[in-house]
């Protein structure tokens, strides 16, 4: 690794510092909850290392618990998962140079925090060079924080009250990223869409209303775009 | 440890694996068509939006969008605390304290 690739690995990794109190709370929620739906404390801790997918495994979590059959389990956490598919979809021109194997290995690092974090990055610099070592060092640093806080939480499943109501700290830690980004208008459009069409599905069966609600906010997002652009001197098409 | 739960933790991972890795597959020199790109450069501030509205106006399945709900005071405090200060650790602390607060004063 040359000097300003590491350089590059390391303010990813710095960047994603300010949101890991978010991210451990998040994670030490997912933690208690595994255990308290009835996982071992082994189970759980190997859904975290294998998974690494707070929301899938939450969505998982009361399918286990009743038995459900497994093509259930399947396809909820692919649906949950889905907006990863699109994630990894904008990823992947930058990470186009590197070789096949670590494209994919790049990739399952990917999740909502690191990759707002890396987003924002590559809008405030679009030049910058070895993008795919700030996006593996936030993924990295994402992990770790993730990983330390769901085992710290499986560990003291049995201590930290449910009265809390630390869960609230991950929502919180979202809203912070959430704001910045609706500077631009049609952002704004589609983070109000989506977020009242998310409440209004949110009765869906397999968390369906996620995928509702960002289908809804994307389309009122282009919609918006496409508004502003008509609006502004003829437009640009 | 119990067969099920064992699949059930490899069908979680074969769908998160399945989601994130998948893509990196598809050849560069197929390109989505510009219009659809545009628009899923969208999908990612939707989906956090997706995953945390839920989470302010419902305790368990019950909708409670009124000023007396703690968590939606904690959302709305810490929408204002991140638009003045920009700060992410005092956004988190500033609304799970108003939460917190909140919710003693409500006597909840």
């Amino acid at each position: 690794m040359s000097v300003s690739e590491r350089d590059a690995f390391l303010r990813g990794f710095k960047d994603l510092w300010p949101s890991s109190p978010g991210i451990f709370a998040w994670g030490l929620v997912t933690g208690v909850a595994m255990v308290k739906s009835g996982l071992d404390v082994g189970e759980a801790v190997i859904l975290s290392l294998l998974a690494y997918a707070g929301s899938a495994q939450l969505a998982s979590l009361p399918l286990i618990a009743g038995g459900a059959p497994l093509w259930l389990i399947l396809l909820t956490a692919t649906m949950v998962n889905l907006r990863f598919v699109v994630y990894s979809v904008l990823a992947r021109p930058h990470l186009a140079h590197l070789p096949v194997r670590r494209r994919l290995w790049y990739g399952s690092f990917l999740g909502d925090i690191m990759f707002a974090r890396f987003l924002a990055h590559i809008a405030r610099e679009p030049l910058c060079p070895h993008r795919d070592r700030y996006f593996f060092g936030g993924g990295l640093a994402n992990w770790i924080v993730w990983q330390l806080s769901s085992i710290i939480g499986i560990l003291m499943a049995t201590i930290i009250p449910t009265s809390w109501g630390l869960e609230l700290a991950g929502s919180l830690t979202l809203v912070a990223l959430i704001v910045p980004l609706c500077a631009q208008r049609p952002v704004l459009a589609g983070v109000l869409v989506a977020s009242v069409t998310s409440i209004l599905a949110h009765g869906l069966p397999m968390r369906l209303g996620l995928l509702v609600g960002i289908g809804a906010g994307v389309l009122a997002a282009f919609c918006a775009e496409r508004v502003a652009i008509g609006g502004s001197a003829g437009g640009r098409r | 440890m119990e067969a099920y739960v064992l699949l059930a933790i490899l069908a979680i991972t074969a769908a998160t694996l399945i989601t994130r890795s998948g893509p990196q597959f598809i050849d560069t020199r197929l390109s989505l068509p510009a219009r659809i790109e545009a628009a899923l450069r969208y999908a990612p501030a939707c989906a956090l939006a997706a995953i945390a509205a839920p989470d302010f106006v419902f305790s368990g399945d019950t909708l409670q969008v009124t000023l007396t709900n703690p968590k939606l005071l904690a959302g709305i405090a810490a929408t204002l605390i991140f638009a003045t200060i920009r700060s992410m650790i005092a956004t988190i602390v500033g609304g799970m304290m108003v939460f917190w607060l909140s919710r003693a004063l409500l006597g909840i």
